[in-house]
């Protein structure tokens, strides 16, 4: 068939180079593109730190969550692009989760307010200008008479202070309300150490660590922090790595990453730490031992149906390893038993030796007033004493449940304003909506714990006309007079520069103008951790355990989870955080409510059956999504979901299992596990959006594990797998074998072909699964750095996402009843095969391989055959079936793209391309300053917000690189190995730290 | 059949695809050529004194290439006759993928003091004035549209060819009374050509991306 091809009449090539060529001479010198901006508009007076085409970054400090990481902000010609972890920030050491880096959708959000707005009489808003809005404000305020509240988030800096005075001058009072605040966590510390506050931990130094349902790889206090010191102690190195236990009613991340994880209904693990701290002090002989005596491992047995042997035996792996840490606390578990459990493990902490060494306290950290101040603040409303209620940054109106009843009281207050930058729940509630600056175009600290102050600064030209609430509040002031007149500084800046020039003092730095330039570089002032304070048992410490209450009398606990990416529902209006699926479900887009198994089989339900969720306060729908990390006698729902505002993406998504929840009353927290339901089936099903292919490896060896003892011998997975009796299958003959290798040469040596002067780096990857927690950071910093389009629910339903890197879970075990479930993570992304299936099928030389080791997508090439993505065996190439360019980034979402990368349109393939933007941009610097590149110099996006370390991106050709190192490794492995496609990505098997039985 | 000699005679296809291709673009580019020729004439060449700009009538500009910009700067006053380094305008070139448009205060530098020599001059720069004063941008047309899927470095480009590089690519400047394209940047047989001669990268993920 050598030469039939020069005889078929018109192929779509050279049909494709006569069209081009006659539109070229139609067109004249037209070019390609032909709706590129027309006009060039010049600076009017050039900025000194904005070089066009060259990113300036800029230090701020996150405020997605109460941790209060720090973030680099890069921007192009004056817009955010991207926001990444600031390396010199001691919380998060240069990582950034998915929630963080999503901050950019807020301040892009189409769902923000533009302007100032009051309501009408009829009960619309109304925009109005910046001056009638301060105007109104002011002569409320005036006539308030003191009767003046205020609800705001837990963020507590010079912002916060200024709010605290202004108020207290006006004769009212701030309430700082944090849907998931610690209250029970501060309460514990209280009774068994004398101390009102939340402890810093530190998983690094932690040989042993055992969570009581705080799931502190996603949610739980500093996230970033938390996995970063796991990575370090349970990711394996030097031939050892720490164990981790995991205690709960529904297993969260955090479990599944767990060497253990049992299923306990909820309240009952209270027992089981009582139980583990008697055992430690009647080893030890601690004088806590009588009064911990009734504890006894058979009791704890009793309650929560685990082996008496097992609790015993972990009870005595946790005292023995040293350092250990246990944790607890959290919204997971937080039941009415929740300050009991929270005591429970301090007295476990104590016996162990852990305070001081990974429980520090002292550490200052950022919480709110608890939910008692919002019930104080609501007797007062009841009572008509809040004549004007300000609400900034905080939506008590979604994040309470309906059943405490705070909704009715909020609309009793005289005049509502909210500084919200959305139109949620509260802010359409209220009667003046005064939009404040996203935390990315406004000046602000922000004080997380002891030691850190983080600053943040506008980055850019503010997006809409909003205001920053510091400026109104001084504009207020100045308006009021009276006791208000004080705060007479010009803008909010002006005070903010002020108060660090008393830091600057306070810390001793003579230059505060040099004090302010460095903390503007560094993104705020570090100074080191001070020693923790000595910290002792309080008298009349003792140690409780009821069952606690729960309301209803369904069948079912419900367990509403916090979503790692949602968060308390914040994150709802965020495409990234919609569309990147739940890690351990998988799930996107939608409410759902997790079943076991077991339970599933017993009720007949199935995946996607829609259940009715009824209890004494009303009922809800969701569809089924079974679950093997669920008690069988719980269900366990997101929250975030359900939103009745709060813009597009989020209004009348999904449902809010808040809603289910009976509690009343004067509480001191809010007991999110606290009812009892009931389930009915509808009948009714919904296809779930899920992106999960299949929840097993079927023996295909995509996520390799080896047990620590081999491990630790340096074994390869091969030696491992004999040592454990179980040698690999043969899967091809010899000679089959010999003539692969001799057709990938030859293939291989192909890839060499058009080489041009020079040597070139190989680039490669390596990805730790023994580090990788499956967090999804990677994925949300690919999206971000990629401008993947996000598709929607319809478009996940028929497989179409567009996600390049993604993190697959399977489970191992749970074949039969009883039989424990293993989770294991595998990021998946474009292995780069030197050989790839890929190349070879594409008519039109797409897919191609570098000379740098890359497998090439040249979308100007692609003409959409889809022949590659059938033959790719790792399925990481995406089709853009539609316009998701024009739908996905909806205005002003557009303005987050990233001017290195093309938007890709209709028709094109597209795939990880091992960010070679970046890779280029770099060589373009490298070349210039005429060095060499060093390894390390940069970086994919991937491996740069990976909080655990895991992924390594280098030059394999480079013999100092770490990955080339990381290559060498005896526990590296390729998957789908046999296919001989040659990965450039290597990952390094799971280190399972089993039980010695 | 084996699957390298699958590749070997794709090989073979494509070259001849290649020199149709080529074919095809020459006819295009003499229609091109024909084109231009009728849509205007050439600029006027400055003769044998290439340090003094022609000075233009009215009448002629109505003749020259290119668009017509808000205020009719001239190229061949600022970087033929006064030899003005093309970088002190574009500032960013050396050191960006973009070359970096002046700003207001970059023009307004020399034209504080600068008000022109003849009559046409000195309504132009009046108008740059104006607008300064009124702070406000000049909207310059766009002469030269990279199409959006590459991506080209000028950076590394002015590194190889020298400050003056831009003339490879954008023609004489320093003799256009006004700027038109001499060359179509998106003709990437044009860019290849040049990477073959020097035998630097072709490799499509080099700008491709």
């Amino acid at each position: 068939m050598a030469d039939e091809s020069n005889t078929s009449s018109i192929d779509r090539r050279r049909f494709l180079t006569v069209l081009g060529a006659s539109g070229a001479g139609a067109a004249a010198l037209s070019g390609c593109s032909t709706d590129r901006v027309q006009k060039l508009i010049p600076y009017l007076v050039q900025s000194e730190d904005q070089v066009p085409g060259v990113a300036t970054f800029y230090s701020s400090t996150c405020t997605e969550c109460s941790a209060g990481c720090g973030v680099h902000v890069r921007t192009r010609e004056g817009r955010a692009v991207k926001l990444e972890g600031n390396p010199e920030h001691p919380i998060n050491r240069g990582k950034l989760c998915s929630r963080g880096q999503a901050a950019l959708q807020g301040l892009y959000n189409p769902g923000r307010l533009k302007g100032p707005m009051a309501k009408s009489a009829t009960g619309s808003f109304q925009e109005i200008t910046w001056d009638d809005a301060i105007q109104r404000l002011s002569s409320k305020l005036s006539a308030a008479g003191g009767k003046v509240a205020v609800v705001s988030g837990a963020g507590r800096g010079t912002f916060s202070d200024l709010l605290g005075e202004w108020t207290t001058a006006l004769g009212g009072k701030v309430v700082r309300y944090e849907p998931f605040d610690y209250e029970p966590m501060r309460a514990a510390n209280r009774a068994t150490f004398g101390r009102d506050e939340v402890p810093a931990h530190d998983f690094a130094q932690a040989k042993y660590i055992v969570s009581f349902g705080a799931d502190f790889l996603e949610t739980w206090l500093a996230p970033l922090e938390n996995a970063r010191g796991f990575a370090q102690s349970h990711g394996f190195h030097d031939g050892g790595m720490s164990k981790a236990v995991f205690f709960g009613s529904r297993a969260p991340l955090t479990a599944l990453n767990a060497d253990e994880w049992h299923l306990l209904a909820p309240g009952s693990e209270t027992a089981l730490a009582l139980a583990m701290a008697s055992a430690i002090a009647t080893e030890k002989g601690d004088p806590l031992a009588a009064s911990l005596s009734a504890f006894t491992p058979e009791m704890a047995s009793k309650e929560t149906g685990l082996p008496a042997e097992a609790i015993r035996r972990i009870a005595g792996e946790f005292a023995a390893a040293k350092p250990s840490l246990a944790v607890a606390g959290g919204v997971d578990g937080q039941h009415r038993g929740a300050t009991e459990l929270c005591a429970a493990v301090n007295l476990l902490n104590y016996l162990a030796g852990n305070i001081g060494h990974t429980v520090l306290f002292g550490a200052d950290m950022q919480v709110a007033d608890g939910a008692e101040a919002l019930e104080a603040l609501g007797a007062a409303l009841d009572g008509g004493q809040v004549a004007v209620l300000l609400v900034h940054e905080a939506n008590p109106l979604y994040t309470v449940p309906a059943s405490v009843g705070f909704t009715p009281r909020f609309k009793k207050a005289g005049f509502k304003v909210s500084t919200s930058m959305y139109l949620d729940e509260t802010a359409a509630q209220c009667d003046l909506l005064l939009p404040n600056h996203h935390a990315l175009e406004r000046w602000d600290d922000l004080r997380p714990r002891a030691g850190v102050v983080g600053l943040m600064q506008p980055v850019m030209e503010p997006v809409f006309k909003t205001m920053s609430t510091g400026d109104v509040l001084l504009k207020a002031a100045q308006k009021v007079g009276g006791a208000l007149a004080k705060f007479n500084a010009p803008t909010f800046d002006a005070h903010l520069k002020s108060k660090w020039q008393e830091l600057a003092k306070q810390q001793g730095q003579s230059d505060a103008d040099a004090f302010w330039r460095t903390a503007l570089q560094r993104g705020g002032s570090y100074s080191e951790r001070a020693a923790a304070p000595e910290v002792k048992l309080a008298s009349g410490a003792q140690a409780a355990y009821n069952r606690p209450a729960f309301d209803g009398n369904g069948e079912f606990y419900l367990a509403p989870h916090v979503s790692p990416l949602l968060y308390d529902g914040r994150g709802t209006n965020k495409p990234w955080l919609l569309e990147n699926p739940d890690p351990v479900t998988k799930l996107t887009w939608h409410s759902w409510v997790e079943v076991h198994p077991e339970t599933a089989k017993r009720l007949d339900v199935r995946n996607g059956e829609i259940l009715k969720i009824t209890s004494p306060q009303g009922s809800i729908e969701a569809p089924v999504c079974v679950y093997p990390g669920v008690h069988p006698q719980v269900l366990s729902m997101p929250l975030g979901f359900g939103h009745t505002e709060y813009g597009s993406y989020a209004k009348g998504r999904g449902v809010n299992p808040l809603d289910l929840l009976v509690t009343k009353g004067r509480q001191p927290f809010v007991p999110y596990v606290s009812a009892k339901v009931a389930i009915e089936k509808t009948g009714r099903f919904k296809k779930l959006a899920s992106t999960e292919g299949t929840p097993r490896q079927l023996g295909r060896g995509i996520a390799e594990a080896m047990a620590l003892p081999l491990a630790a011998k340096g074994l390869t997975l091969e030696q491992a797998a004999k040592a454990e009796g179980h040698p690999a299958a043969e899967v091809n003959t010899e000679r089959e074998l010999e003539a692969l290798k001799g057709w990938s040469d030859d293939q291989y040596e192909r890839t060499r072909l058009g080489d041009y002067a020079g040597e070139h780096p190989q680039w490669g990857m390596s990805i730790d699964l023994s580090r990788c927690t499956g967090c999804t950071a990677c994925v949300t910093a690919c999206y971000s750095e990629n401008n993947i389009a996000t598709v929607g629910e319809d478009e996940i339903l028929r497989g179409r996402e567009m996600t390049w890197m993604r993190i697959e879970r399977y489970w191992e075990g749970g074949n039969q009843p009883g039989d424990p479930y293993e989770a294991r993570f595998v990021p998946m992304l474009c292995q780069h095969c030197a050989n790839a299936p890929c190349e070879p099928v594409c008519p039109v030389y797409a897919a191609y391989h570098t000379t740098d080791g890359l497998n090439g997508q040249i979308y100007n090439r692609c003409v959409g055959t889809r022949y590659c993505a059938n033959n790719c065996p790792y399925k990481v190439r995406y089709f853009n079936w539609y316009k998701y360019n024009e739908r996905a980034f909806p205005e002003p979402l557009n303005l987050q793209l990233n001017p290195d990368v093309t938007v890709r349109a209709r028709g094109i393939m597209e795939k990880c391309t091992f960010c070679v933007q970046r890779i280029r941009g770099a060589q373009n610097q490298a070349r210039l300053e005429g060095r060499p590149l060093k390894d390390g110099e940069f970086t994919t996006a991937c491996a740069q917000a990976c909080p655990s370390d895991a992924i390594v991106f280098g030059d394999v050709n480079d013999p100092t690189s770490r990955v080339r190192a990381l290559k060498q490794n005896p526990r590296g492995y390729h998957v789908l190995e046999d296919l001989n496609v040659r990965p450039a990505v290597t990952y390094l098997a799971k280190v399972l730290h089993r039980t010695e039985a | 059949m084996r699957p390298s000699r699958l590749l070997r005679v794709t090989v073979r296809m494509m070259r001849k695809l290649a020199l149709i291709g080529a074919g095809t673009a020459t006819i295009g580019i003499v229609a091109i050529v024909l084109t231009s020729g009728r849509s205007g004439a050439q600029a006027p060449r400055p003769v044998a004194d290439s340090t003094k700009a022609a000075v233009l009538a009215v009448g002629d500009t109505a003749k020259l290439l290119g668009p017509r910009q808000p205020v009719f700067f001239r190229h061949d006053v600022h970087a033929g006759q006064y030899k003005i380094q093309c970088q002190y305008c574009h500032y960013s070139v050396a050191v960006s993928s973009e070359p970096g448009i002046p700003s207001m205060q970059t023009c307004m530098g020399c034209h504080t003091l600068i008000s022109g020599s003849d009559s046409g001059n000195k309504a132009e720069i009046k108008k740059l004035r104006d607008v300064s004063a009124q702070k406000k941008p000049i909207e310059w047309t766009r002469v030269h549209f990279l199409a959006r899927h590459v991506h080209f470095p000028h950076s590394r480009h002015i590194k190889a060819l020298g400050p003056n590089g831009c003339w490879t690519c954008h023609g004489e400047i320093n003799h256009m009374p006004q700027v038109y394209r001499v060359n179509n940047i998106n003709n990437m047989g044009w860019c290849v050509t040049c990477h073959l001669q020097r035998n630097v990268t072709r490799d499509c993920t080099a700008c491709h991306y």
